[in-house]
């Protein structure tokens, strides 16, 4: 995809986007409600034509072909299940109208009913299925004509939370077993991160950053990256040095840390580090640590405990700890602790 | 005790159903009265034989019935079909038919837009397909009159331009019927459709057309099956008052032109032969039941209106 744009007015749904999304890859695209990944989603499909830009399919340009002319597939959001046809007629619909002979149909119709384990129901009413069997249909309807590429609209978010993982699992496997590129567009973190080989963050039309689950999670480039993914701690700092890929960044509590940056930053003066909670510990006052304050609140979660401070500058750190022993964690609230950190795990990020 | 337990539940139950038809009673005895009441004294004078100058007289004669179908002849009584009735009949059905399907050909497009429009936008729209029936059909079809007639709107608009050298001749043919039914019965088309149209998921429409269909597939095999309750309402609707029209084929098919409504008329007045009027009355309901039974039959069929 290069330099994509799409406007609806004056609105900018899709703001110069421009991504390259390999071929057998799981992809996706992640983003609040209203970040324009789902009319990116309809672009690739050829519901909506770009403003400005191109879309190439194998350095073909397809931006200006019809939804019936893209070797492309898309699993809708609430499934679009054609109520009036069988289990087989609707995965076998897009067969059909490629003009493909019965007897291929058919048997192509028997293997996806196969792949999405519904061997038995080909024959029943859409209607009668259930929420998960519904979105399995869907799925291997869009994937019977065996698209170069199978678009998935938050396939996911109409299910329930059990529901939701085992699909999680079944996609994963349709897609490594089909060898079809995925494009997925969730607003949800961790299904991103559990499913993706690489994802793109969005907001506001714009691609935040590009990268593996790794890449964005513990390497975010941008505040609202890092911000949108996960939990996280923003501590102010001022860089005193630079060497190779690492800086050295002076935190206001006047000790000294180091810090990765993106690729593309050369960071300098007033920056702000972003450390995970899990990355973090709670230490006595004293000692290696790197900022200091008081418990504010001790959530205790089973695996994990959760630890509230109050730095003295008055701003929320928050740490997360996970139980690796059994009983108390040894601190109390309101008591006086500092905060260590492991090398490399802060992360300089853009504002 | 067991026993008496279910003797109480089966008064209680025997009450229900009591109170239940008690319930109903007001609309039974208004359906009672203003329809099936009617009807019956129909299908009596059917059975009756005609008075000299109209009426009936009380006396058992299936003559009328006899004479449906076959006429006698005036003079040395020998039996024939009766064409005349025949192809009547057969003509009404083709008009009406014919109707129906221009109906639903102009009407669907039509509904089909409107459902498209943003919802707020759409009220206007059934609010301007409504604006006909303000008007009285009588007038409006002296209107169509008016448009068509050979010194008419649309002749002189034909010889203004030089498509046509002299007037056509539009009024009193079956053209002119035509034009005239389905202008005054389009509404009832578009307005079952819209309604089935509107409820239709436009997601279905996008899914077809991303799996490979054409814009004319993607009509006929998600839409059209999706909207048939439309289809299937709004066919009833035109086809029913289309078949039994009496004032479009009076004033625009003249008197040569008849329809099952003009022959019944005729029969009421100068014919001076009510039985005869009534029994063609009955043949016309019957037409139409059975009709109804075609497309409610057609409708049951699986997949037909799950999803009215």
């Amino acid at each position: 995809m290069m330099g994509v744009v799409k406007r609806f007015g004056d609105f900018q749904a899709v703001d110069d986007v421009t991504l390259e999304i390999k071929q057998n890859e799981f992809f996706t695209l992640l983003g609040p409600s209203g970040c324009g990944k789902t009319t990116l989603l309809r672009m690739i499909a050829g519901f909506e034509m770009p403003s400005e830009g191109r879309i190439l399919l194998d350095g073909k340009d397809i931006s200006g072909l019809l939804p019936n002319q893209r070797p492309v597939n898309t699993v809708f959001q609430n499934y679009a299940l054609f109520p009036h046809m069988s289990v087989a007629d609707n995965i076998g619909f897009g067969l059909k109208m490629l003009g493909r002979p019965k007897t291929e149909i058919e048997a192509t119709v028997g293997e996806m009913l196969k792949l999405v384990r519904l061997e038995s129901r080909g024959n029943n009413p859409v209607t009668q299925l259930s929420g998960g069997q519904q979105q399995r249909v869907a799925l291997a309807r869009a994937l019977a004509p065996r698209p170069k590429v199978l678009l998935l609209d938050e396939p996911l978010s109409a299910l329930d939370l059990k529901l939701r993982k085992s699909m999680q699992i079944e996609l994963k496997r349709l897609q490594a077993e089909t060898g079809i590129t995925f494009v997925f567009v969730t607003h949800d973190q961790e299904e991103a991160l559990t499913m993706s080989d690489r994802i793109a963050v969005m907001s506001e039309g714009k691609v935040r950053q590009v990268g593996s689950p790794w890449d964005i999670y513990d390497r975010p480039a941008e505040r609202f990256v890092a911000d949108f993914i996960g939990e996280t701690n923003f501590v102010p700092g001022d860089v005193v040095s630079i060497d190779g890929g690492l800086a050295r960044v002076k935190l206001g509590s006047g000790a000294e840390i180091s810090a990765t940056f993106p690729a593309d930053l050369t960071p300098a003066g007033r920056i702000t580090v972003v450390i995970r909670p899990e990355h973090a510990q709670v230490v006595p006052a004293t000692g290696d640590a790197i900022l200091k304050g008081s418990i504010d609140d001790i959530v205790y979660l089973g695996t994990d405990t959760h630890f509230h401070v109050r730095l003295d500058d008055g701003s929320l750190f928050i740490v997360r700890q996970q139980n690796a022993r059994s009983g108390p964690c040894g601190f109390g609230e309101g008591e006086s602790v500092g905060i260590a950190i492991s090398d490399d795990v802060a992360q300089i990020v853009r504002d | 005790m067991a026993t008496s337990a279910a003797e109480a539940d089966g008064t209680r139950e025997r009450k229900d159903v009591r109170d239940r038809w008690l319930l109903s009673a007001p609309a039974l005895v208004l359906i009672a009265a203003a329809s099936v009441g009617p009807l019956l004294i129909v299908l009596l004078y059917s059975f009756l034989a005609p008075g000299n100058y109209g009426d009936v007289k009380w006396e058992f004669s299936t003559e009328a019935w006899f004479n449906v179908l076959f006429s006698r002849d005036i003079f040395d009584d020998t039996v024939s079909l009766a064409d005349a009735h025949f192809s009547i009949f057969w003509r009404s059905i083709k008009l009406a038919a014919a109707t129906t399907a221009l109906c639903l050909i102009l009407g669907f497009p039509t509904a089909y837009f409107i459902a498209s429009r943003p919802p707020h936008n759409r009220s206007i729209w059934l609010f301007l397909i409504t604006i006909p029936f303000w008007t009285n059909m009588l007038i409006r079809t002296f209107a169509i009159q008016e448009v068509i007639r050979s010194e008419g709107l649309a002749n002189t608009l034909l010889i203004w331009l030089g498509i046509i050298d002299a007037p056509v001749q539009m009024m009193f043919t079956d053209f002119a019927i035509l034009l005239g039914m389905t202008y005054v019965h389009l509404p009832l088309m578009v307005l079952p459709l819209y309604a089935s149209i509107e409820k239709l998921d436009f997601r279905l429409v996008e899914a077809a057309y991303d799996l490979y269909a054409t814009r004319f597939k993607v009509l006929m095999r998600v839409i059209v099956p999706l909207v048939k309750p439309g289809i299937i309402a709004g066919s009833i609707l035109v086809f029913i008052p289309a078949l039994s029209s009496y004032v479009i084929p009076r004033v625009l098919g003249g008197g040569r032109n008849l329809m099952i409504g003009n022959l019944i008329e005729l029969q009421f007045g100068q014919g001076r032969n009510w039985p005869l009027g009534a029994s063609l009355s009955v043949t016309l309901v019957f037409i139409v039941m059975i009709a109804l039974l075609f497309y409610v039959r057609n409708a049951g069929r699986p997949g037909g209106n799950a999803h009215g």
